[in-house]
């Protein structure tokens, strides 16, 4: 029996070198390489699925829905799940493809051209390939989604457009990441498909709108097929949703702007004088925001991009244009604080300004000796020739910048672009140290000559003459809110200001300004019932042969301004035809509510009001059509339209008229 | 007469790790089944986990039974047993159900069906401890080993050819050398026995491994023997089967090839998808269990079914994942204390029927147990055999449970035994 124990010896130890070496092997495999196939078992069996927060809303001032959101959804295919066996990957099933193509209403090779775009992105991912789907389609794959492994429906969010305001260029307007702005990004938590706001507000206040993206993790099994949480869902976290905007946008009188500047190009602003808060922004012509909630088609971006009248260009902020007699408020502001006029002086108006001979600066009558308040009724150009005659150039840009001319406000306006406000360094650089004098810089004392403000600056400073120096910082957002934890943010602008000009001096100018209401270019505008203060001008427009552009300040009620507006009409004429009434209109609309009876002729008559067509105007542009369901993935176009150039005005010497 | 009471005699230990095994097995089947992965399960495996049970409460009555037989009626079942299961074997090759490419099920009235092969293990494992008991000593140990060689051999042709089960097939051919070994065979003719099998082995590995084996065992040959005649066999026996295996690979058809590569390099490109499926999902489910593993029902390798045959070949892939390390070397203390005790049982009946029962018993375990994990853990090809005990299986579960419980009877009766028959 000895031998019995030593062959069992040599046996138990088999046994345990047989045990030894499967243990051996797998600790190798459990714990020395256990990341390794952690991270090929996690690849194998986990999918991670984006959860996407709804995108904050934009309300207006009063509450009222302008921007939400409507679901679509896109299909993803992942190539692997429709081999027709693991042996042979690359063979589909055919049966499957036309369940799928049958599913979508589509032909069967969009979904074999769809399989073989992801399969050259990955062949064992999800690739999207047919976006925007209605929530019909979407019903109809859910119906087979037991028969369709390697396929997923996700829902994307997409911006819905509800007020009657378009308002384009204050929202902005959103669009999926492109591959270029998500390589910037990614590391902001930006995804494949995730939208982004390109401009406006959208733009600005993104990284309140978006909220944060979930994540999920889901198991699924070798079929494809989702079979519960991953890890117990502990890796899970969910979205959180955007912060709603309240603008301080008014809607209505947004919409009722915009319908004003029908067939027009140009834009206004109007602020709260006291708050500094933006009412209304128009930028005409516009665009459909809406476009961009789908493939946009070539054509309607042909006409957005190239079109003349340049329809994403914002006007309001952007467009420097020479504000005319709408600058003389200033100009009298400025001599006065600066002692170069009297408060009751008198300066002696012949038809012409001395300094030309009587040829170059000439004033459209002859007013006699009359002092600031009447000038400004009257529009003198002679008066304020001479003002700027007594004043030096660098003088003139110090105060022009103390009402915010020529540098950008600090404001969330996103797109700026300051107009231009000279000094004696701009003068030595166009025309040489000697090559300038007085006669070169006279032109600017009526709002010509080598100068521009847009209508968001025209605005601006209008309200400050409004609130007599009070400068509050403009702004387009009231507040921000969560509306799932009710937190509210409300955005700490910088102080307002009040500038360093006399109250008395402000009173005047306002007088001349009132003035200008009852008994001077604005007496057939005035709003029945509240007196207001306003400024025709009539600029000379840049280009040749152009019309005069049509330009109006007001601030309303006189007393207690809640209102200050300025409108610029490109190539429309007279100040009192076409941005007059649009500003005297709106500040009705504003304040009252309503047109009363008696000036409702005058809003067909500002609507019939054309500008002057641009050299080469394509006039019409594409009519809006709805995308076709379930088109292929688009790769979207470079999101942000090209930077729009700033529009090179040949500002001109010439003389202004009122 | 033995004084003992009969549950002092019975190896506890056994009972022990049987039991720990079979329910090791069912909580693994049980997470295959009642899983998330439930719902998309295919309808006939829904069941397994009690069907499992079922099976398990059947062979522990026939455990019973068998522990109140006496030897002289395992001696008397021997040759007539083996001689029906051949016969059995037989019918399902031409009849039988085919699984998974192999024909190996026969159906039986009421939908079941059998794996005949598994209780064809136990009937020849009778037969071969009774023919090798037979020998007295000094007798011609030749002539036993070649007899018992030959029984081994008819089932596993049978099941290896008809039945293309080459995984039971190798049980057969593996317990040749255990059998003999434990009958008294030189141990240098056992090592000349097993150098081919290691020889080829490790030619369809790596050609150089192989030859430097070759070299070795050649050498150790002739370190222990000094026998001319030996080592030489040992020279012809080794390098012979590398040329010739050298020269088969290069011979293969390109399927056959690729089945080979994919076993030595599963994780190429090309094999992932295909032929090395098995082997990278196995590995993947078992190496990211890490040291605890992720979790009752919680293997997302498990509950996704990635991998084919989880609850039956590659039970051990859901051991793997959902308890990792801690789990997987549970099951092999389980195996280590079954299999050692196993053979201690052998060592302590003195009757060599017994002796030839336990020892043999033990190294089918064994074979199943190192084919099994190795094949799952990536060492061997990917080979269908299952876990004694811890694979989903009827036939498996019973056959081996019988096993078990006739060395256990054997031991237990092992003084009354020699008493009765008057050895």
């Amino acid at each position: 029996m000895d031998e019995y124990r030593v062959r069992a010896g040599i046996f138990i130890s088999l046994i345990l070198v047989v045990l030894g070496v499967l243990a051996g092997r797998l600790a190798w495999l459990q714990i020395f390489n256990a990341e390794t196939y952690s991270t090929e078992a996690a690849n194998n069996a986990t999918r991670d699925i984006y959860v996407r927060p709804p995108r904050g809303a934009i309300f207006d001032r009063n509450g009222a829905l302008m921007v939400s959101n409507a679901p679509t959804y896109a299909l993803s295919v992942n190539p692997r799940y429709f081999a027709r066996s693991p042996h042979d990957p690359k063979a589909y099933d055919t049966t499957r493809v036309r369940l799928l193509a049958d599913r979508l209403g589509v032909p069967d090779s969009s979904v074999w051209s769809a399989l073989a775009t992801a399969e050259t992105r990955n062949r064992d991912a999800y690739t999207r390939v047919f976006p925007n789907l209605s929530f019909e389609t979407f019903s109809r794959i859910e119906e087979e989604r037991f028969r369709l492994p390697g396929v997923e429906v996700e829902t994307q969010q997409s911006r819905r457009y509800l007020s009657e305001a378009r308002a384009s260029h204050v929202l902005g307007y959103v669009r999926e990441i492109s591959p270029r702005l998500l390589d910037r990004y990614y590391d902001d938590g930006y995804r494949r498909g995730d939208l982004i706001g390109i401009n406006g507000v959208e733009r600005n206040y993104e990284s309140y709108l978006r909220g944060k993206l979930g994540m999920s993790f889901r198991l699924v099994n070798a079929r494809g097929l989702d079979i519960g949480p991953a890890n117990g869902g502990r890796d899970d976290s969910p979205p959180v949703s955007g912060y709603d905007l309240t603008l301080t946008l008014d809607a209505p009188l947004q919409a009722f702007a915009e319908s004003l500047f029908v067939g027009k190009r140009g834009g206004a602003v109007a602020i709260d004088p006291q708050t500094g808060e933006i009412l209304s922004l128009v930028s005409y012509p516009d665009y459909d925001l809406s476009i961009f909630s789908q493939k946009v088609d070539g054509a309607t971006w042909r006409y957005l991009n190239e079109s003349p009248t340049k329809p994403m260009f914002n006007r309001a902020t952007q467009s420097m244009q020479p504000p005319g007699s709408t600058w003389k408020p200033f100009m009298a502001l400025m001599a006065l604080q600066e002692g170069t006029l009297k408060t009751e002086e008198k300066i002696f108006c012949p038809g012409y300004h001395p300094l030309g001979g009587g040829r170059m600066f000439r004033c459209m009558h002859r007013d006699g000796a009359i002092e600031v308040v009447t000038a400004i009724q009257r529009s003198c150009n002679t008066f304020f020739f001479e003002l700027m005659y007594r004043t030096d150039v660098n003088t003139y840009q110090r105060y022009a910048h103390m009402f915010g001319f020529g540098e950008r406000a600090l404001s969330d306006v996103s797109e700026q672009t300051p107009g231009l406000i000279p000094d004696s360094s701009y003068f030595n650089r166009m025309f040489g140290k000697t090559g300038w004098g007085a006669g070169t810089t006279i032109n600017l004392g009526i709002g010509q000559g080598n100068m521009g403000a847009t209508p968001f600056e025209l605005a601006r400073y209008m309200g400050i003459v409004a609130a007599r120096g009070h400068k509050p910082t403009s702004h387009l957002i009231r507040n921000l809110r969560n509306a799932e934890t009710g937190e509210t943010i409300v955005p700490t602008l910088p102080a307002p200001s009040d500038l360093p000009i006399k109250d008395e001096y402000f009173d005047l100018v306002r007088l001349g300004m009132r003035r200008v209401m009852e008994a001077g270019t604005g007496r057939s505008l005035q709003i029945p019932g509240i007196p207001s203060g306003g400024k025709t001008g009539t600029a000379q427009a840049p280009g040749v042969a152009r019309k005069d552009n049509s330009v109006f300040i007001m601030f309303a009620p006189y007393d207690n301004p809640r209102i200050a507006i300025a409108v610029q009409v490109e190539n429309a004429g007279f100040g009192a035809a076409a941005a007059g009434p649009i500003a005297t209109l709106m500040a009705e609309r504003y304040l009252t509510g309503t047109i009363t009876p008696a000036r409702r002729a005058l809003v067909s008559r500002v609507m019939a009001v054309k500008s002057q067509p641009l050299p080469n105007e394509e006039v019409a542009p594409p009519p809006r059509e709805t995308a076709p369901r379930g088109g292929r993935d688009s790769v979207a176009r470079d999101d942000a339209p090209a930077a729009l150039p700033r529009p090179t005005a040949p500002l001109r010497r010439d003389t202004a008229r009122r | 007469m033995n004084s003992r009471a009969w549950y002092r005699q019975l190896s506890w230990t056994i009972v022990f790790a049987w039991a720990g095994l079979v329910v090791i097995g069912l909580i693994a089947i049980y997470s295959s089944t009642h899983g998330p992965a439930a719902e998309y399960l295919p309808e006939q495996m829904t069941r397994n986990f009690q069907k499992q049970v079922i099976f398990g409460s059947v062979g522990v009555l026939g455990a019973v039974v068998i522990l109140n037989l006496r030897m002289r009626f395992f001696q008397a079942i021997a040759y007539p047993a083996y001689l029906v299961t051949l016969v059995l074997l037989l019918v399902t090759a031409a009849i039988g159900r085919e699984i998974n490419g192999a024909k190996g099920w026969l159906p039986l009235p009421g939908g079941f069906s059998i794996q005949t092969a598994e209780f064809a293990k136990v009937a020849t494992l009778l037969a071969v401890a009774a023919l090798l008991s037979n020998r007295r000593p000094g007798s011609n140990n030749l002539r036993y080993g070649i007899a018992a060689t030959v029984l081994l051999l008819i089932p596993a042709a049978i099941v290896i050819g008809p039945q293309n089960d080459t995984g039971t097939g190798l049980v057969f051919l593996g317990l040749i050398p255990i059998m003999l070994f434990w009958s008294e065979l030189p141990l240098n003719v056992l090592a000349l026995m097993m150098a081919p099998a290691l020889a080829g082995y490790f030619a369809i590995v790596s050609l150089p491994v192989a030859l430097a084996v070759s070299l070795v065992l050649s050498a150790g040959m002739w370190i222990a023997t000094k026998d001319r005649l030996l080592t030489g066999l040992a020279v012809a026996f080794t390098f012979g089967v590398v040329a010739v295996a050298g020269v088969a690979v290069s011979q293969l058809q390109p399927h056959q090839r690729a089945r080979i590569e994919a076993f030595t390099n599963p994780e190429a490109e090309e094999f992932r998808s295909g032929v090395g499926y098995h082997q990278v999902q196995a590995k993947a489910a078992i190496g990211s269990g890490g040291l605890t593993g992720k979790g009752f029902m919680h293997g997302s390798q498990t509950q996704g079914a990635y991998i084919p045959e989880q609850s039956t070949d590659f039970v051990f892939t859901i051991i793997g994942e959902e308890f990792g390390f801690l789990g997987g070397m549970t099951l092999l203390v389980l195996y280590g204390l079954l299999l050692t005790r196993l053979v201690r049982l052998g060592v302590q009946m003195r009757h060599p029927f017994g002796s030839m029962l336990a020892a043999g018993t033990a190294g089918i375990f064994l074979i199943h147990l190192f084919v099994n994990i190795g094949m799952v853990t990536g060492l061997l090809p990917v080979i269908g055999i299952p876990l004694p005990f811890v694979s989903y299986g009827g036939a498996a579960l019973m056959a081996n449970t019988l096993m078990l419980a006739i060395s256990l009877s054997l031991h237990l009766h092992r003084d009354d035994v020699t008493g009765s028959l008057g050895y």
